[in-house]
């Protein structure tokens, strides 16, 4: 199992155990995370999966390909130039046992 | 699987509801169907259909129980098996065939400029025709086709032609009379669609541009793929917009207040396009089927079940949205289920947005000064698979 953790303003976490193999977007919408909404599916077309990963976890974190780059370009929160991300396009497992993300304001 | 089945409901019967009363103001059966039971068993339309928030929602994200692959599809039979009528893992394929072409970095490269353009050709129709002109005929129709014609690559095709084939087409997708003569209008576009592909399919291998027929003409996908796709294209991509620009060009007409906030910030059109398709869902309602027996929100569904997902019910369900009958683009932002949902989410959600909140409402709305409803003729707002304005006359200063 891996580990996610969900702030949000104010205080609140939100911790999950979840498969290796789920993506961010995907954990926070099975399980009901407020403030995740994944409209599309995960294909990196609605942006309203936006999280804000914590700086400590950067380093662990998969390329931005070409279609979430210009996706993070239309999220309803503003990006943050270091630690935007869709949900998504990251995927827990395979090295990113153990994640932190703040959850933006607004996705729409 | 036990507990469900012991506690879950019958559906429940709405035998009252006509094809006519949907057709002339859907909103207050939706009320009424939707303060009574997420889905009903609706004779007159032949369908269970499904009005909360909730349940549109789970369907569109569970492909698994809820197929788009439905048999005996009207829309297969106008315009050929598309994406849109296909699960996973097909339906992916034939989806990621369009490549980049309708997205953000496309838009803003290569689309945008088109836009504007055609922006201006189609308002100096608008002013040509005069105050008193009708804004859907001068203005939004001809202004969408020309766009799609352009995205699509039909360099051998004109904007009048585009909206011929959509509208015969999506009239053969809703023929549940099975009038022949509707068949007929929607077998001849089909064919004309077809050659137009065929003849300009090789001239863009030798002419690319960022078009999808460019795109796809370098591409190993089964012809009959994208002869489908292209049709549900031409069907999906151009009613839509053109609704939209009718309808949040009349709310923003009949609630002054908030078009003078709009005219003050720009910015606000896009705030009032999402408040627009959120209150009228240009896809008022579309077509999944169960693949096995299943329980939604409490109400028993057999297997084999032809559903109807009524976003443009679930948009107004007052679960949801505060006051959800009213125009307000001062509401809580909310996520709508006008673009629908999971694997078919519309992938043409960006185009909309930036050639119907970026450019055709603020250049009308610019470029007309004081545009206001015509006083000497009605408007008149209509349908609900697909609902927008089918007359929007209009005046404003010389
Ligand atoms: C405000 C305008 C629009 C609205 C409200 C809208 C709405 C929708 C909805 C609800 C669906 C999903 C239907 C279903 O799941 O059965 C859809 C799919 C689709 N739309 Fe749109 N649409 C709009 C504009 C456009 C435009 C401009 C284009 C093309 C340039 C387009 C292309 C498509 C395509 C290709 C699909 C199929 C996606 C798939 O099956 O994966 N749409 N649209
Ligand atoms: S779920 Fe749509 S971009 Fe991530």
């Amino acid at each position: 199992m891996t580990k996610i953790s969900f702030h949000h303003a104010g205080g609140a976490v939100d911790v999950l155990d979840v498969d290796p193999g789920t993506s961010i977007m995907r954990a926070a919408v099975t399980n009901g995370v407020a403030g995740i909404v994944g409209e599309c599916g995960g294909q990196a077309m609605c942006a309203t999966c936006h999280v804000y990963v914590r700086p400590e976890y950067l380093a662990d974190l998969p390329a931005i390909s070409d279609d979430e780059e210009e996706m993070l370009d239309c999220t309803a929160d503003p990006r943050d130039a270091a630690r935007s991300r869709l949900g998504c396009q990251v995927i827990l497992g395979n090295g990113l046992e153990d994640l932190e993300v703040d959850v933006p304001g607004s996705q729409v | 699987m036990t507990l469900e089945t012991t506690t879950a409901q019958p559906v429940p019967v709405a035998d009252w509801v006509t094809i006519a009363g949907l057709h002339k103001d859907p909103f207050p059966i939706y009320r009424r169907m939707r303060e009574e039971a997420p889905v009903h068993w609706v004779p007159a339309v032949g369908r269970y259909m499904v009005t909360t928030y909730e349940s549109c929602h789970l369907i569109e994200n569970d492909q698994e129980t809820f197929s788009a692959n439905e048999t005996g599809s009207l829309m297969k039979r106008a315009m050929g098996h598309s994406m849109l009528r296909k699960d996973d893992p097909e339906h992916d394929v034939d989806r990621k065939s369009y490549g980049s072409v309708l997205r953000p970095k496309a838009i803003k490269e290569t689309w945008n400029g088109i836009f504007e353009k055609n922006s201006a050709t189609f308002l100096d129709r608008l002013r040509a025709a005069g105050p008193g002109a009708d804004l859907i005929s001068e203005y939004a129709a001809p202004y969408a086709a020309e766009n799609l014609r352009l995205i699509m690559g039909f360099h051998n095709a004109s904007q009048e032609d585009m909206q011929r084939w959509s509208q015969t087409m999506i009239n053969g997708t809703g023929n549940y009379a099975d009038d022949p003569d509707v068949w007929t209008a929607s077998k001849k576009s089909y064919d004309e669609v077809d050659d137009a592909i065929e003849e300009v399919l090789p001239y863009l291998l030798k002419n690319p541009d960022g078009s999808l027929l460019s795109g796809l003409a370098a591409m190993p996908i089964p012809m009959e793929a994208i002869r489908a796709n292209m049709k549900m294209t031409i069907g999906g991509g151009l009613n839509e917009p053109r609704d939209v620009i009718g309808v949040a060009a009349w709310a923003l007409m009949e609630n002054p207040s908030q078009l003078n906030q709009v005219k003050a910030d720009p910015a606000l059109f896009a705030v009032a396009f999402e408040e627009a398709v959120r209150w009228v869902a240009p896809i008022g309602m579309y077509p999944r089927e169960t693949t096995k027996e299943t329980v939604l929100e409490g109400i028993q569904l057999p297997q084999g079940a032809r559903l109807g997902v009524v976003i443009g019910a679930a948009n107004r369900d007052p679960k949801v949205f505060t006051d959800p009958e009213s125009f307000d683009i001062n509401r809580e932002k909310k996520p709508h289920l006008a673009f629908g949902g999971g694997n078919h989410f519309c992938a043409g959600t960006w185009v909309a947005r930036a050639s119907v909140a970026g450019v055709a409402l603020p250049r009308l709305f610019g470029g007309l000064p004081n545009l206001r409803l015509d006083p000497e003729q009605a408007a008149v707002d209509a349908g609900w698979v697909f609902r927008g304005m089918t007359s929007l006359p209009v005046t404003w200063d010389k």
